[in-house]
C-alpha cells in the first residue's frame, strides 16, 4: 500500500480486470457447459450487431445469464460499498447495511409488494419506498434534539428493524398459503433468478449513482470514523457529509434487496477483507469493496445455479461460505479497528 | 491574531452554570494553561471557546469577528484542535492521520494533491516523528499519538492551537516532549491554549492562565500572578507551596501539594508587594531570540535601570545583564517571562533589602 493511502498501480490493474474475468468464467458455467471460445465468440459477434450461429447457446448466454451476471456483479458491489460506508460512518465493524432497518424495511415493501400482486418493478418499487421509509423512521427517532450522537441511531435502527421483521411476519400469516406464501418465503431467502434486462433497467440506475457519488467522495469519507469533535475541528461540513453518505448506503442497500431479496454476509464479509488487505482508507477500500463485492457474489450466484439441478437460494450459499471464512480472516489478522 | 472570549458563561440544559463570565484574551505566540479541579468545566470552557457548544451568554471573537458567524471552512483554517489522546480515532496510519488534517482545503471530490502531502511530511519532519509515518495509529504509543495528533492539527497552518490535555497519561519523558513542542510552536508565533491537570506546567510554559474553580468562578491574568499557592487553594481545595528549583540555567518554578485544605479557612492576605532592585542575566544561544527578548523588556523599559549586551561570536552565545528597580511582582513577571522563551537562560538576583539605606542615595 502506499504511503497517501491510494492503490498501488498493479491492485488498480488486477481489480479493474478480475470482474471480467469472473464475468467470462460464469457465462459459460451452468447447466449448459459453454466453453470460453464459444462465449468470446457470442459476445463478438452481438457486439458486432449479428447473431451467433447456435441459437440455444446464445439465448442461454444474453438472455439468462449476462443480465443475471450484470446484476450479481452489482448487487456484490452495492451491498460491498454500502457495508463499508456504515461501517465508517458508526465508527462500528459490525455495522452492516441491516443496522439502520433499512433491510427490513426493503423487505417489508417487497413482500408487500408480492401480497398485492403487484409485477417484479412495482414490487421493487414498494421495496425501495419501504427501505427508505425505515431510514427516515430510524433518523427520526434516533436524533434528538442535542444529542446527535450515533449510537442513538444504531439503537433505533435495531428497533426500526426489529418493527419492520414483525411486519413481514404479519404479512406472511395473512398471505395465501398457496401461492403468495411460498413466492413471499423465497424471495426472502434471496435469489438472483429473476434477472432479466427489464427489472435491471429499474434498480441498476440507482445502485450505480450510489456506488458513484460514494467512490467520488471516497477521500473525504475518511472523515466519518472520526469522533464528533474531532470531525468538527476539521472544517468540513460533516453533517452533509454523513447525510450525504447514509442516502447513498441506504438508496443502494434498498435497491438491491428490492430486486434480489435478503442476500446476507456480503456487506460485512468484502469491506473486511478489503480493510486487511489494503487498511481503513477509503482511496482504496472503496474501489477494492466494488470490484471484490462483484466477483464474489458472481462467484456465488454461479455456485448456485450450477450446484444441483435445483437452484439454491444464493443468501444460503453466502452464509455457508461467508461465516467460515470470515471466522478464518478474524482469527488470522488477529482482529480490526476502525 | 487575537482571540477573545467576552462574558462567556455556559449550563447545560437545567443545570447551574458550570462556566461564570468568563473573559480572557489570547494573541499570536501566547501560551495560554487552563487549570482547574475535575469537574470544573475545563473541557467544556475549550469546546464552548471553538463553538462547539454554544455560550449560553458572551462570546467568542476572533480578530473581533464572533466565531459563531465565522463559516467552518475560514475558522477552522485558522484555528486547530488536537483532542484528548484516549478519545482521537485511530485507523489509519501516521501520515494518513495528519493528511486528514488538510481536510479543510482538500475539495469535496478531490484528493490530497502533492503540495498537501509535502506539507503532512514537512509538518511531521519539523516534529521529529517522520519514522512513524508508516506505522498504524493504534500500534504506536501513547505519547507518540499525541505528537501525531498535534502534527494533524498543525497540518492545517493554523494560528491558533487548542489542546485538550495533551500531557495527561503521559510519562516525564513523553510529557517534555509535548511541552517543549508547544514552547516551540509559541515562538514560531502561534498561540496556544492547552488544558492541564499540573499547575506545575503551567508555571513552567504558560505566558497567561485562567483558573476554573468547581462554582464556575476564574482568575485569568498573567501566570506568575494568577497560579498563586492563595488561588491553588481557593480552586482546588488544596495548601500547596509553590517553589523556586534553581537549575544551572534557570529558576523552575514547582507546585507542591501539601495537604488538603479546610473548607472554611481564611484565605490568606495577599503578600505585601515591594520595591526591590533586582540584576537579571540572559544567555541566548539563538540571535533570533534576541528580537523576541527585546520586544519583551521594551514593555517593562519602565524599570529597566541599565543594560548591556554582549555578543559571544566564538561560542555562537548572546548575553545580556541588566539592572531593574520596580516591584517585585512585576520583576518576576517579567522574568517568568523571559523564562518561557525555548533555550535561553535566566537568572535573577535581587538585592539586599536595605529601603533605608536606598533612601538615603536617592
Amino acid at each position: 500500500m502506499r504511503r497517501d493511502g491510494r492503490l498501488q498501480v498493479y491492485w488498480i490493474i488486477i481489480l479493474i480486470v478480475l470482474p471480467f474475468i469472473a464475468a467470462l468464467i460464469a457465462l459459460g458455467l451452468g447447466r449448459m457447459q459453454i466453453s470460453p471460445g464459444d462465449v468470446f465468440d457470442v459476445l463478438r459477434t452481438r457486439i458486432s450487431g449479428g447473431h451467433y450461429a447456435n441459437m440455444p447457446v446464445e439465448k442461454t448466454i444474453m438472455q439468462l445469464r449476462l443480465p443475471r451476471i450484470v446484476l450479481a456483479a452489482l448487487v456484490g458491489a452495492g451491498l460491498s460499498v454500502s457495508g463499508c460506508a456504515f461501517q465508517s460512518l458508526f465508527a462500528n465493524p459490525l455495522a452492516t447495511p441491516d443496522t439502520l432497518g433499512v433491510a427490513s424495511g426493503a423487505s417489508f415493501g417487497a413482500a408487500l409488494g408480492i401480497l398485492l400482486g403487484f409485477d417484479l418493478v412495482g414490487v421493487q418499487f414498494v421495496g425501495m419506498l419501504m427501505g427508505g421509509a425505515a431510514v427516515t423512521l430510524t433518523w427520526l427517532a434516533g436524533s434528538g434534539k442535542d444529542k446527535g450522537g450515533l449510537s442513538y441511531i444504531v439503537l433505533s435502527g435495531i428497533m426500526i428493524g426489529s418493527l419492520f421483521s414483525a411486519l413481514v411476519s404479519l404479512i406472511k400469516y395473512v398471505a395465501d398459503e398457496e401461492s403468495q406464501l411460498p413466492a413471499i418465503t423465497y424471495w426472502l431467502m434471496g435469489g438472483l433468478d429473476k434477472a432479466s434486462f427489464r427489472t435491471l433497467s429499474f434498480g441498476s440506475p440507482v445502485i450505480i449513482a450510489g456506488v458513484l457519488v460514494l467512490f467520488l467522495i471516497r477521500w473525504r469519507m475518511n472523515l466519518l470514523p472520526l469522533s464528533d469533535d474531532e470531525a468538527k475541528a476539521s472544517g468540513v461540513n460533516i453533517r452533509a457529509l454523513r447525510t450525504v453518505t447514509v442516502i447513498c448506503a441506504t438508496v443502494i442497500t434498498a435497491s438491491c434487496v428490492s430486486m434480489c431479496g435478503q442476500v446476507g454476509w456480503v456487506g460485512l464479509l468484502i469491506p473486511h477483507m478489503c480493510r486487511m488487505l489494503f487498511g481503513n482508507n477509503h482511496l482504496s477500500i472503496i474501489p477494492a469493496s466494488v470490484s471484490l463485492g462483484a466477483v464474489f457474489m458472481i462467484a456465488v450466484d454461479t455456485m448456485a445455479r450450477s450446484i444441483s439441478a435445483a437452484e439454491i437460494p444464493v443468501s444460503i450459499l453466502t452464509a455457508i461460505i461467508g461465516a467460515p471464512f470470515f471466522i478464518m480472516l478474524m482469527r488470522r489478522s488477529g482482529g480490526w479497528r476502525i | 491574531m487575537i482571540l477573545r472570549i467576552e462574558n462567556g458563561s455556559f449550563a447545560y440544559k437545567g443545570g447551574p452554570e458550570i462556566l461564570k463570565d468568563i473573559n480572557i484574551e489570547v494573541t499570536s505566540g501566547e501560551i495560554i494553561a487552563v487549570l482547574g479541579p475535575n469537574g470544573a468545566g475545563k473541557t467544556t470552557m475549550l469546546r464552548c471557546m471553538m463553538d462547539m457548544l454554544k455560550w449560553k451568554s458572551g462570546r467568542s471573537l476572533l480578530d473581533g469577528e464572533d466565531i459563531h458567524s465565522i463559516p467552518a471552512r475560514k475558522l477552522w483554517s485558522r484555528m486547530a484542535y488536537v483532542p484528548q489522546a484516549k478519545s482521537a480515532a485511530s485507523s489509519f496510519t501516521a501520515f494518513q492521520t495528519v493528511l486528514l488534517g488538510r481536510s479543510s482545503r482538500i475539495g469535496v471530490f478531490a484528493q490530497p494533491s502533492a503540495e498537501d502531502m509535502e506539507a503532512a511530511e514537512r509538518v511531521m519532519r519539523s516534529l521529529g516523528i517522520m519514522d512513524l509515518a508508516d506505522k498504524q495509529c493504534h500500534a504506536i504509543s501513547g505519547g507518540e499519538l499525541q505528537m501525531v495528533l498535534i502534527a494533524r492539527a498543525m497540518a492545517a497552518e493554523p494560528e491558533i492551537l487548542i489542546l485538550d490535555e495533551p500531557e495527561s497519561n503521559l510519562d516525564f519523558k513523553n510529557q517534555l516532549i509535548v511541552l517543549d513542542t508547544i514552547s516551540e510552536l509559541a515562538a514560531n508565533g502561534v498561540a496556544c491554549v492547552f488544558n492541564t491537570h499540573y499547575p506545575a506546567h503551567a508555571l513552567q510554559r504558560a505566558d497567561k492562565s485562567l483558573i476554573l474553580s468547581k462554582g464556575g468562578d476564574s482568575i485569568f491574568g498573567s501566570t506568575v500572578n494568577v497560579v498563586t499557592e492563595d488561588n491553588i487553594r481557593k480552586a482546588f481545595g488544596v495548601n500547596a507551596v509553590i517553589g523556586e528549583i534553581e537549575t544551572p540555567e534557570n529558576i523552575m518554578r514547582n507546585v507542591i501539594p501539601l495537604s488538603i485544605a479546610d473548607t472554611d479557612s481564611q484565605t490568606q492576605g495577599k503578600k505585601e508587594d515591594e520595591k526591590c532592585i533586582a540584576s537579571v542575566t540572559i544567555i541566548s544561544d539563538n540571535n533570533d531570540k534576541a528580537e523576541m527578548i527585546n520586544a519583551l523588556l521594551h514593555e517593562y523599559n519602565h524599570m529597566l535601570i541599565g543594560r548591556m549586551g554582549l555578543p559571544y561570536r566564538r561560542a555562537g552565545l548572546y548575553i545580556i545583564n541588566m539592572t531593574l528597580d520596580g516591584m517585585r511582582s512585576e520583576i518576576s513577571e517579567l522574568t517568568h517571562r523571559l523564562g518561557l522563551i525555548p533555550s535561553i537562560s535566566v537568572k535573577t538576583t535581587y538585592a539586599k533589602d536595605n529601603s533605608d539605606d536606598r533612601k538615603g542615595t536617592v
